[in-house]
């Protein structure tokens, strides 16, 4: 199964070929979810395949209104796709839910009124047919210290936890966490990135959506990055970084001349500012064996495409493509 | 399931404005209205009492909606629908949670009735009213769900008292069904309302309730349970 549809040049680069077994998590196929009424429809997920195995750490990356949060509720079983299907742990979304393989993390949810934290994940513990034991969900969520407190007496992080604990408490196979750390402080994200990925390493499937990069580069196995509802990379944070951007090589001309130096292995094009060069490579290697070779290393430096820098290349405007921004929820 | 009714009258227990205004305002109105013209006309304390408790059952029932309006805009729904809760089973927890509100109701209008204004009546009477009333409001918690589930806070509101007045009115729990015309009288007799306050009037008249009348209520239940777990299912979808 191709992994990512259409696209030209460097949107199809990163795409990878898998085969889908009964054995993978997640498996989209040619999903559409269009919003809407006629005339203003906007399809918020526009053709999405993927297949998430087992065991995986996926990030879905993509700037607000991407598709990411839509996706992920096809994924619960929340809404249902205009075309295509999604396949949870071998089942439809609603049923992998009623069978307690799945723990979700939702973006919206103000605290619910009137419960304390322990309450809460004892419930929601409850409802699963072989939950963590509650103790242990508050400890790996971080809550324990105000467990007995009220879910509407609590600050945005801490809250946050606690949801973070909700997804956990049943001990599903698949956790969904959409934004998880959209209002956590530094710290406190460094402490949800340990949790989560502590709970990854028992072998359980975890994919989360964000729009930041280095979250995604740091905490997943693998990025897929959605922009209007479509899947434009899907890979290694290196692979997509390479796929997307080129490496810069720089050196200091001393007086050489700058022909031929296009030709050099691997560059694409070059700038000169000054007596310095300036090399964008696909191969950075390449490039400067080249140069050691040509003697030409004075002041050498190579420097990495950022993950950044990919990211906007990919998910840049494409030409002819007018479709209605909206913001997708 | 048993959990989730838990969870769920822990937190209406610790909504005391809700309790208060829930349980109060039927028992006030009960008060006032039996207290002005002074004399007791032909039982009108007794059937002022059913009535006024049957209505603040009703009112009960149905506001459990509003409650369950407001969860859905928390998105409390929606983290529900993500775990393995069957719908019915949220649904039916949901309304035996509810009915921790209505019972109260019927209960302070009742004792009001016997403390108050002395009404007498045998004890299997009380019993059997009590336990009538209570059940009998659950076609009307699910309908209160069902709109709960479906509109927004205001709009559970709104539709809930149209509902309620429309019933009250049809059924003929504000003026007697004979003073409608001949086919609305016919139509009225089916409605929940109606058979809801049946059930009240058989025990007050020291029989047991119809068959037809425990027939047709459930009937009502079924349909407004159906439209209950319909709407439940689609609460969370997010557009």
């Amino acid at each position: 199964m191709r992994l990512c549809r259409g696209g030209s040049g460097l949107r199809s680069v990163v795409c990878m070929t898998q085969t889908t077994g009964n054995g993978a998590a997640v498996v989209f196929t040619g999903a559409v979810k269009t919003f809407g009424r006629a005339g203003q429809r906007v399809r918020a997920v526009d053709g999405i395949g993927l297949t998430v195995e087992r065991g995986e750490t996926v990030a879905l990356l993509g700037r607000n209104g991407a598709g990411k949060s839509t996706a992920i509720s096809l994924l619960l079983g929340l809404n249902e796709p205009d075309a295509g299907t999604v396949r949870v742990l071998g089942r439809t979304p609603d049923q992998a839910v009623r069978a307690g393989l799945v723990g979700a993390m939702l973006q919206e949810g103000q605290p619910i009124p009137r419960v304390t934290v322990q309450e809460l994940i004892a419930f929601v513990a409850s409802t699963y047919p072989r939950p963590m034991p509650v103790a242990g969900a508050l400890d790996l969520a971080g809550v324990t210290e105000y467990a007995n407190r009220r879910i509407d007496k609590l600050s945005g992080g801490q809250l946050q936890r606690v949801r973070f604990a909700v997804a956990l408490a049943g001990n599903p196979e698949l956790i969904v966490l959409d934004e998880p750390t959209a209002a956590l402080d530094v710290e406190a994200r460094h402490t949800f990135w340990d949790s989560m990925r502590a709970y990854a390493r028992r072998g359980n499937t975890v994919i989360f959506s964000t729009h930041y990069l280095e979250e995604a580069d740091e905490n997943a196995d693998r990025i897929v990055v959605v922009d209007r509802g479509r899947i434009v990379a899907d890979g290694s944070g290196e692979a997509i970084k390479t796929a997307a951007g080129h490496s810069q090589v720089s050196f200091d001309l001393a007086g050489r001349s700058t022909e031929g130096l296009e030709l050099l292995p691997g560059v694409v094009t070059f700038e000169v500012t000054g007596d310095r060069a300036v090399l964008h490579t696909e191969d950075s290697d390449a490039t400067v064996v080249e140069l050691a070779r040509l003697n030409a290393i004075r002041g050498l430096q190579v420097s990495q495409a950022s993950l950044e820098a990919a990211f906007l290349t990919l998910t840049a405007p494409a030409a002819g493509a007018s479709r209605p921004e909206k913001e997708a929820v | 399931m048993f959990r989730y009714v838990l969870l769920e009258i822990r937190r209406t227990l610790r909504d005391g404005a809700f309790l208060i205004f829930g349980t109060g305002m039927p028992v006030m109105m009960y008060l006032i209205f039996t207290n002005i013209g002074g004399e007791d006309v032909d039982g009108w304390k007794t059937a002022s009492m059913v009535g006024m408790a049957a209505y603040g059952a009703l009112g009960s029932a149905m506001s459990i909606g509003t409650g369950v309006a407001s969860d859905k805009s928390l998105g409390w729904l929606q983290q529900l629908r993500v775990t393995p809760l069957a719908p019915t089973h949220a649904v039916v927890g949901r309304a035996i949670s509810g009915s921790v509100t209505v019972l109260p109701t019927i209960l302070t209008v009742l004792l009001a009735g016997g403390l108050v204004n002395g009404v007498r009546m045998a004890v299997w009477q009380w019993a059997a009213l009590i336990l009538l009333l209570w059940i009998g409001a659950l076609p009307f918690t699910m309908l209160g769900l069902g709109n709960g589930y479906r509109l927004t806070p205001q709009g559970t509101g709104v539709v809930n008292i149209a509902c309620l007045t429309g019933f009250a009115v049809v059924g003929g729990l504000w003026f007697p069904l004979e003073l409608l015309p001949e086919w609305l009288r016919s139509v009225g007799r089916f409605t929940p309302a109606n058979r809801f306050a049946d059930l009240g009037w058989a025990v007050t008249d020291g029989h047991s309730p119809g068959v037809t009348t425990v027939g047709v209520l459930c009937g009502w239940l079924l349909l407004f349970g159906t439209y209950a777990v319909i709407s439940y299912r689609r609460s969370a979808r997010t557009v």
